[in-house]
């Protein structure tokens, strides 16, 4: 495709490229192409004249934080509404600001959720035993977290690469980040000690965090690659796999013997 | 030091002293600092060049303003020079006072600050204005202790709980710092590491006080408490250092940080 090669061409040089013909389905190459030009018009990272030293200045990463409030509240609203056009909405200014603050939020609520519930079973038993706080779920819960949204997404742009698919690593970023945000509320009404409230808590988050990726990567790849399909059912697998994770590791407090 | 070829090493510091103190009278000026670099140093060339124990981290250009206080030698107290030093205030010769003038001072200068920061004038006129003296030792300070302190009442995993809130306190304050930077704010890396560090202190306080009594009521109320002080305490500085549509998102990652200490210092057994 000679589309792609151009997109290629006007990613590299922070041009916009040529219109194309009207389809009501959006090209990929313009949406997950388009570099972020949050304060500097389509210069991404490192600037033009910084070479190697650009990746560790931290005012060049500026673009990927140039979001209002008003801005992450909307995306996050996206995220719940489990809405696929949402990389095309993000396309030309991806933040980072929401899935690193996501992701944190979620360390800490699943550690100390986790820590709370564990002291409610202790204190709930007749029996004696000794409880005393876990620091292992903080550290563990930012394994997981961090190394989720860090490393499948990347995981993802470079198969697409592979595949001759043109993506951008930073839409990708933007949109795991987001999708982890339903398991937050869905982190505080699992507290409630019935296994089978836990289940469909955890179950209806992992499936709308799933569909709201998969809805997303599909309506981007769908035109560019014949094997489409078999992408996007591997990113919903591996996310309802993080949801089963969160719920045998994290979510395994104590239950009520009753219901 | 191609210098020192001709210096005899044997003279005594203080014939070293009294010889740069007549150069010194000779050229009186006050910005003197290109001075020095043509004078012999009065120093043995063993030594490294001095760097004020309360200016740990000085640029060497400032180096050479320590050699213009030379010009009065050892007896009295601290003597301030007119260059910048470390957190915008006067450097001090630490090289010929006491040491316990030093700590005093340093003392003193984290206590002011702790001051300024925690127990702020509510009606200044600027609330966002961040301390003009500021310094990395009360931070220091206040993170080893409140690691300190939760790892001592820790029943097991002593090491890990310091490790843990070391790192997170430590790492959180940088990364709030960058956060701001990266949404558009100007603040300077080292005041804000400062700031966030003294608005640490509430947590401090608390911690100790939890040590006292283990109801899980009274810890709440002690914890909740320290938190809104910390929190109440970082506010203006933060929210003022980024443009006004973008407050929350500097606002809120502070109170993560904060109720995550919090957290940990309410659940210690």
């Amino acid at each position: 495709m000679a589309g792609a090669y151009a997109s290629l061409a006007s990613e590299a040089t922070g041009t916009v490229p040529a219109a194309v013909e009207s389809d009501h389905v959006p090209h990929f190459q313009e949406t997950f192409s388009q570099p972020g030009h949050g304060g500097q018009g389509g210069q991404g990272i490192p600037g033009p004249n910084q070479a190697w030293q650009g990746y560790f200045n931290v005012l060049s990463y500026r673009p990927y934080f140039n979001v209002d409030t008003v801005d992450v509240t909307d995306r996050i609203k996206d995220s719940l509404k489990v809405d696929v056009g949402f990389v095309e909405k993000t396309s030309q200014n991806p933040d980072m600001y929401g899935p690193f603050w996501i992701c944190s939020t979620l360390v800490f609520v699943t550690a100390s959720l986790g820590n709370l519930a564990a002291y409610l079973s202790y204190k709930s038993k007749t029996t004696g035993g000794h409880w005393h706080y876990d620091i292992n779920l903080m550290s563990s819960a930012a394994l997981v977290f961090y190394g989720y949204v860090g490393l499948v997404p990347l995981a993802l742009y470079f198969l697409l690469r592979y595949l001759g698919v043109t993506s951008g690593v930073f839409q990708l970023w933007c949109l795991y980040g987001y999708s982890l945000f339903v398991f937050i509320p869905a982190s505080f009404l699992s507290v409630v000690p019935w296994e089978i409230v836990r289940w469909l808590v955890v179950g209806a988050a992992s499936f709308m965090s799933a569909i709201f990726v998969g809805g997303n990567i599909r309506t981007q790849i769908r035109t560019a690659n014949d094997r489409w399909l078999a992408i996007v059912i591997g990113t919903v697998a591996t996310h309802l796999a993080l949801g089963l994770v969160l719920k045998f590791y994290f979510f395994t407090y104590f239950q009520h013997d009753a219901l | 030091m191609s210098g020192m070829n001709n210096i005899d090493h044997n003279t005594s510091s203080q014939s070293d002293i009294d010889e740069i103190e007549s150069l010194f009278h000779i050229s009186v000026q006050p910005a003197a600092l290109e001075v020095p670099r043509s004078v012999p140093p009065a120093r043995k060339p063993s030594s490294p060049p001095r760097i004020p124990v309360s200016a740990p981290l000085l640029p060497p250009s400032f180096v050479s303003s320590s050699n213009q206080a030379f010009s009065t030698p050892v007896q009295s107290g601290p003597t301030p020079s007119t260059g910048a030093g470390f957190g915008g205030g006067p450097q001090y010769n630490t090289l010929t006072e006491p040491v316990r003038e030093t700590l005093k001072r340093d003392l003193l200068r984290v206590a002011t600050n702790l001051k300024d920061v925690v127990l702020p004038n509510p009606y200044r006129e600027d609330p966002g204005k961040a301390l003009r003296d500021w310094d990395l030792w009360g931070p220091f300070f206040f993170i080893i202790f409140l690691a300190l302190t939760l790892s001592y009442s820790a029943t097991e995993n002593k090491s890990k709980v310091f490790a843990v809130v070391f790192a997170t306190l430590s790492a959180g304050a940088i990364v709030l710092t960058l956060n701001v930077q990266l949404l558009g704010g100007s603040i300077i890396f080292f005041q804000s590491l400062s700031v966030l560090g003294y608005c640490l202190f509430p947590l401090d306080v608390s911690a100790l006080v939890c040590q006292v009594n283990n109801t899980k009521l009274f810890r709440s109320l002690v914890v909740l408490v320290a938190l809104a002080w910390s929190s109440w305490a970082a506010y203006p500085f933060v929210s003022t250092a980024v443009p006004s549509s973008r407050k929350a998102l500097a606002v809120y990652p502070v109170l993560l940080l904060y109720i995550t200490v919090g957290f940990l210092v309410l659940a210690n057994d």
